[in-house]
């Protein structure tokens, strides 16, 4: 019984290993140069790979193994010769896109990049980050003491031990509730806050085999397909002409988690908040979705990786932060803020939780299921923080720091809409990218605390009072918004 | 009443309308209060207000040094009062308020200068504790001047309601509260209670003379002020 499920193992791995090899040998079309018959003078010449001209027109430089080059004969888009998993660049060589290149630029990679590196860690610091601001706000110090050790940081190994705490907890699950429904609300909650980061961009299109080099933005738009900007991996894992739409779609999903989560829980208390929950998402959803028509309308599209490489005018660069949404449309920045807040459920919006007296749909909650309902709430901050951030304020552009480097005063010339002149610095590609990530997560940052500031400075809304401000102040004014930026656009641009 | 109307009369001039008046206190008025539309509909400006608060509390408490309080071990470095932050916490493991010098903490009963204790059982102290926390046994101390000692000097410090009238009612200068220390948390009862033995083990010297050397004792007695024992 054991040597076979060796020999069945054995052959398992051979067979993968064979059909690997199979697939690695597999023939393409040949060049000119390697027919038999009538080879053109051109492919016995000797050049110096690196140079452009070192070899007759239609003809490349192709880099031997012993460090010289022989010229080859360029290939074209049409013809097969490159076969089907590659392709063929500008400079006429067949590029196949390599094994790790497919793994980096495999969305699931992005997906688990982004939440790794800067959602979870940023919501897990906003737990901490959420009662040391109050605190400070309030002169008063706030947790300052969890450690490991000697290890401090002011306090901000808070999130380990509250999650160390969470998952030791008892999972008490109470009689009568609907056990199913009672499961699935913490991961309604939380689910759809990660799917809806797929739309975001979080950083600029990397051009690997670049990375040392200064980029030269009038090339990439006469030549997208040059051997040097092979394998972009463009860091956005979703990218679809209806993002902000997705976005929508998707988020509302989460409301559905407090809703269920109330309904499930057999309390009156928790099925209150979460109709008040239902009732809250409907009357912001319609302002919030109208607050960034005005935004389309400038731009042109809802994609949002579109709106940041473009930015609102086309004759500035998109990294003038003049360029960017938030001075374009003021008053839908503000709506939309506005309604993101009431979104994420937290004070001055918290009536569907209102943890400290009127109850909200967790009320039967404990241990980790409650704390997913809390990390979920976190996600949806850094979430917000980060639309708000993509579409009206530029996203991971830095201020004045286009493709190629720094540029102050430059002008966008019109056939290639690449930003020239002006004061310039260049940079290399891969400090340029590396500036823009963090310029994302910057900003992305400051919203965060700038959030948290709103949720410790107001008190909460009466009912009645957020249905005012939702049905008679930011609808009209959303409304408001979209005709007029309609109007100045027919009118004047 | 004639006053009460003038004041009304008045207010329709400058300040709110006045909408009726107490008889007995001319000054408690019913006013129409008239509030803005535009604050009850935008919230902005209140709004912007109120961040405006917070935001300077925020960064004064964030960057600036901390409150130099009593006791606390290291306020940073030496910057004027009003460069200092609102900050009123004191850390307290590594920080300790420093006890008013009359403080009254745990008993320590005092020596004599060949260490045996000043305690003479007189039992003015469990007489006259309202708690009535102190047990004394008395001895025979061998000593015909002295008569008596303790065999057992115990106070349950559970029941002790910390009132210092043991150390007013103590002729001898021989039970004291001023050790500064805080009764410690136990486990069990039993060991709340304070033995003749812990409470020695806490002694000082005293040199305060005692009683019964004459009406003229106090003339002669050395400087308690200056006591490098207490």
């Amino acid at each position: 019984m054991k040597l076979r499920a060796h020999v069945i193992l054995v052959g398992w791995l051979a067979s993968l290993v064979l059909g690997l090899a199979a697939c690695g040998g597999e023939k393409t079309t040949p060049s000119v140069c390697e027919g038999a018959a009538a080879v053109p003078v051109a492919c016995t010449q000797i050049c110096t790979p690196g140079y452009p001209n070192s070899c007759p027109a239609g003809f490349h430089c192709e880099e031997q193994k012993d460090g010289r080059g022989k010229c080859d004969a360029n290939c074209s888009a049409n013809d097969k010769r490159c076969g089907d998993d590659a392709t063929c660049s500008a400079e006429g060589r067949c590029q196949k896109e390599s094994i790790v290149f497919r793994i980096l630029d495999f969305p699931g990679t992005k997906w688990i990049f982004l939440i790794l590196a800067l959602v979870m860690p940023l919501a897990s610091i906003l737990t901490w980050m959420e009662r040391r601001q109050s605190a400070m706000m309030q002169d008063r110090l706030g947790p300052n003491r969890a450690n490991i050790g000697p290890i401090k940081l002011k306090g901000i190994l808070h999130f380990v031990a509250d999650a160390v705490k969470m998952i030791f907890k008892e999972d008490f699950i109470p009689a009568n509730v609907h056990k199913g429904l009672y499961a699935l609300a913490p991961i309604l909650a939380i689910a759809p806050v990660f799917i809806a980061f797929a739309i975001i961009p979080f950083g600029p299109t990397i051009y690997p085999h670049a990375v040392t080099q200064t980029l030269d933005p009038t090339l990439l738009a006469m030549q997208p397909n040059a051997d040097m900007f092979r394998e972009a991996i463009r860091l956005q894992m979703f990218q679809v002409d209806f993002g902000l739409i997705f976005y929508f779609a998707v988020l509302t999903l989460a409301n559905y988690g407090g809703t269920i989560a109330g309904w499930a829980s057999y309390n009156k208390w928790a099925l209150l908040g979460g109709l008040r929950s239902s009732s809250q998402m409907m009357s912001y959803e319609v302002a919030m979705g109208l607050s960034l028509m005005g935004a389309f309308l400038v731009i042109g599209s809802l994609e949002p990786g579109f709106i940041v490489m473009h930015g609102a005018s086309a004759s500035m660069s998109a990294s003038n932060p003049l360029n960017w949404l938030w001075l374009w449309q003021p008053l839908g920045l503000v709506l939309f803020f506005t309604a993101a807040i009431a979104e994420t459920k937290r004070a001055p919006f918290d009536i569907p939780e209102g943890e400290p007296e009127i109850i909200g749909y967790f009320v039967e909650y404990s241990g980790l299921r409650w704390g997913l309902f809390f990390l979920a709430e976190f996600i949806e901050i850094v979430f917000v923080a980060a639309v708000v951030a993509t579409v009206f304020l530029g996203g991971w552009q830095v201020p004045f720091l286009d493709a190629d480097g720094f540029r102050i005063g430059g002008y966008v010339d019109e056939v290639t809409k690449v930003s020239v002149g002006g004061w310039y610095t260049p940079l290399p590609h891969g400090l340029v990218v590396a500036l823009q990530f963090g310029a994302f997560g910057a900003k992305v940052l400051l919203l965060c605390w700038f959030q948290l500031m709103i949720r410790w400075t107001l008190p909460r809304f009466r009912a009645d009072q957020l249905m005012n401000l939702g049905w008679k102040l930011l609808l009209p004014l959303a409304l408001a918004n979209v005709m007029v930026t309609a109007l100045i656009k027919l009118f004047f641009m | 009443m004639s006053s009460s109307h003038d004041h009304a009369d008045d207010s329709e001039h400058e300040g709110p309308l006045v909408l009726a008046v107490s008889d007995r206190h001319p000054r408690v008025r019913t006013i129409q209060v008239v509030r803005p539309e535009a604050q009850d509909t935008t919230y902005l400006a209140a709004t912007a207000k109120g961040f405006g608060i917070t935001l300077k509390h925020f960064a004064k408490n964030l960057f600036l040094p901390l409150k130099k309080l009593s006791g606390r071990a290291n306020a940073g470095a030496p910057v004027e009062e009003r460069f200092r932050n609102d900050i009123e916490t004191v850390q307290y493991p590594e920080e300790k308020v420093t006890y008013p010098e009359r403080f009254r903490g745990l008993h320590r009963l005092t020596l004599r200068d060949d260490g045996s204790t000043r305690c003479v059982a007189c039992m003015c102290c469990p007489t006259v504790c309202p708690a009535h926390c102190i047990t004394i046994i008395p001895e025979e101390s061998g000593d015909t001047s002295i008569e008596k000692r303790p065999a057992i000097f115990e106070i349950d410090e559970l029941r002790c309601v910390v009132c210092g009238l043991c150390v007013e009612a103590c002729p001898c200068d021989a039970i004291r509260m001023d050790t500064g220390e805080h009764a410690k948390p136990v486990e069990d009862r039993a060991r709340a209670i304070e033995t003749r033995e812990t409470m020695l083990a806490r002694g000082v010297r005293s040199i305060a003379t005692q009683g019964g050397e004459g009406p003229n004792w106090r003339a002669t007695a050395p400087d308690t002020k200056t006591d490098v024992n207490r």
